[in-house]
């Protein structure tokens, strides 16, 4: 009874729909009304497993996806590891998370163009860098490059590396801590020996976060990138031009190899132990 | 204090830093005088948020308070902001109650709702899309409304997860015992002790679908929601200080949302 409105919500908004994606990927491309028609053919396929774009795409987004989720460790954990173990007010806690939600939650559109005023020709880094006489010209590269978007991706996901991590450590008994300090332990090994290996199953869930959302973030490449093509934005670009079945078959792989990805790192990780048990 | 210890609060500031310079520069360049985003500033100005316009011109230059296309898209965004919230609270808060107990199927009901949030947002943006055309269902705001709260819905849930009190099935247990209906209990012994988590899944679920694009621009098109206004202007108009000032006050009101969010989350601390 109780698990009514939740199985509607997923079986048809998210189940259903990607099985219709599914299978308009195997439609014959028509121009009828709807874009296709309803002849199963597997050339769609062989299209996107024939075309020399296809590797690019394919090793721009997941390369892509995986310095972002790495970057976004390298600065998660050591936020993660300060919220655990420095601060000891509960509600100091509380509104530090609550602080570090906000970045995600500025409108989508907004975000992408106040960086123009951050890293564009007269944004403020240009314009700090000219008023102290280091650099004589603007320099372009700084918007449109991939470090932009590591630096974008970095500000808007790092809350989804951190929270999770944040949850497992959490979970880290003190006293093992003290134990290992009391034994004289070098600071380093109590750091990777106690806090990560016992918070991997945060940072297995932080990264998988961060990769997939990144994966599926077709706007901000596309803006920022200086022109790298990625899968989400070719999905983006055949669906403006009504080529239903072949953004199908693009939107499928993604699907397929994004959960082939999350099936290996939650069979080498627990996951589900971080938010119930 | 130790090096160590102010290094690593020096490296958090600098993080916080980062993750707020956006939003501040944006605030600072919405008042300049120029219509161009660079510094150094000419001047300040309200004119971004105020000035009153002539009539005739592009959506770039018209101020923000007299924008009415983006009024109406705000509008639009408040209908699928609040619809989501409530959506998501009541699922999180139904799931969830069935969830904490050892179920057969839990594990894979776990998962189905997960996906909501680990899909890449194009896929579902895009399922959506041939599956609202193919049954002739309109694409209206409450559309957007649903594909948020299909993205909101784990948030939500893994945060009510991770807050359960061990005890609440004791307390739950003892009342039935003394034959209490499952509704009494639910509204007597397990509301109030839960009710800020439902409260803060609602929050989420309005600030996710306050900004959300990727989904919501396969959905929606035109004036829509700020998002897809403010991407489908930018494709043809300049960047100037009025979209920055657009942003000042949908941030001012995220905002506003999350205070709320940080009091609640404060007041459930157990």
């Amino acid at each position: 009874m109780l698990l009514i409105p939740g199985l509607i919500l997923s079986v048809i908004f998210l189940v259903l729909p990607l099985a219709i994606m599914v299978v308009v990927s195997l439609y014959t491309t028509a121009p009828s009304s709807t874009g296709y028609l309803p002849i199963f053919t597997v050339e769609n396929y062989i299209a996107f497993f024939t075309s020399p774009q296809t590797s690019v795409l394919l090793f721009n987004t997941f390369s892509l996806a995986f310095i972002a989720a790495i970057t976004c460790f390298i600065f998660g954990f050591p936020l993660a590891y300060f919220l655990t173990f420095h601060i000891k007010s509960a509600t100091f806690k509380n509104y530090v998370i609550t602080l570090l939600i906000v970045p995600f939650l500025i409108d989508w559109s907004i975000r992408t163009v106040a960086w123009i005023a951050i890293l564009g020709k007269g944004g403020i880094i240009n314009f700090s860098l000219m008023s102290l006489g280091l650099i004589k010209e603007p320099l372009e590269a700084l918007l449109f490059s991939r470090n932009t978007l590591y630096i974008i991706w970095l500000q808007t996901y790092v809350v989804f590396m951190e929270f999770p991590i944040y949850l497992a450590m959490n979970r880290i008994d003190p006293d093992l801590i003290s134990a290992a300090k009391v034994l004289k332990a070098p600071p380093l090994r109590v750091v990777y020996d106690i806090v990560f290996r016992l918070s991997l199953p945060g940072i297995m869930a932080g990264f998988i976060f961060v990769f997939v959302s990144t994966l599926g973030d077709f706007i901000t490449p596309n803006l920022w990138a200086g022109g790298v093509q990625t899968l989400g934005f070719s999905i983006s670009r055949y669906a403006a031009n009504f080529l239903w079945p072949y953004a199908s078959v693009l939107s499928t792989m993604l699907l397929i190899i994004a959960l082939v990805i999350m099936y290996v790192a939650f069979k080498v990780v627990n996951i589900k132990k971080l938010f119930y048990e | 204090m130790k090096p160590k210890e102010v290094g690593i609060r020096v490296y958090v500031a600098a993080l916080i830093l980062l993750v707020y310079s956006p939003i501040v520069v944006m605030i600072v360049l919405s008042f300049n005088t120029s219509g161009r985003i660079s510094f150094p500033m000419e001047g300040l100005t309200a004119r971004w948020y105020n000035g009153v316009p002539t009539g005739y011109e592009y959506a770039s230059y018209i101020s923000a308070f007299y924008d009415w296309k983006f009024w109406i898209a705000f509008r639009n965004t408040v209908y699928v902001a609040v619809t989501a919230a409530i959506l998501t609270l009541i699922i999180v808060t139904s799931v969830a109650m069935v969830l904490r107990h050892r179920i057969i199927g839990r594990d894979p009901l776990f998962y189905l709702i997960l996906l909501g949030f680990v899909l890449p947002g194009v896929a579902l943006g895009l399922g959506n899309n041939i599956l609202f055309r193919m049954m002739n269902w309109e694409f209206t705001w409450w559309t957007a409304a649903i594909l948020d709260t299909v993205y909101a819905v784990p948030f939500g849930l893994i945060l009510m997860m991770a807050r359960f009190d061990p005890d609440l099935v004791l307390y739950e247990r003892a009342a039935s015992v003394l034959r209490a209906s499952p509704w009494v209990v639910f509204r007597k012994v397990t509301f109030p002790l839960i009710r800020w988590e439902v409260v803060a899944a609602g929050v989420f679920g309005f600030v996710l679908a306050w900004g959300e694009l990727i989904r919501t621009s396969f959905v929606m098109r035109g004036t829509g929601v700020i998002s897809t206004y403010i991407s489908t202007e930018l494709a043809i108009n300049p960047v100037t200080p009025k979209w920055y000032a657009v942003g000042a006050i949908v941030t001012g009101i995220s905002i506003v949302a999350l205070i709320i969010l940080g009091w609640v989350l404060s007041r459930g601390q157990r």
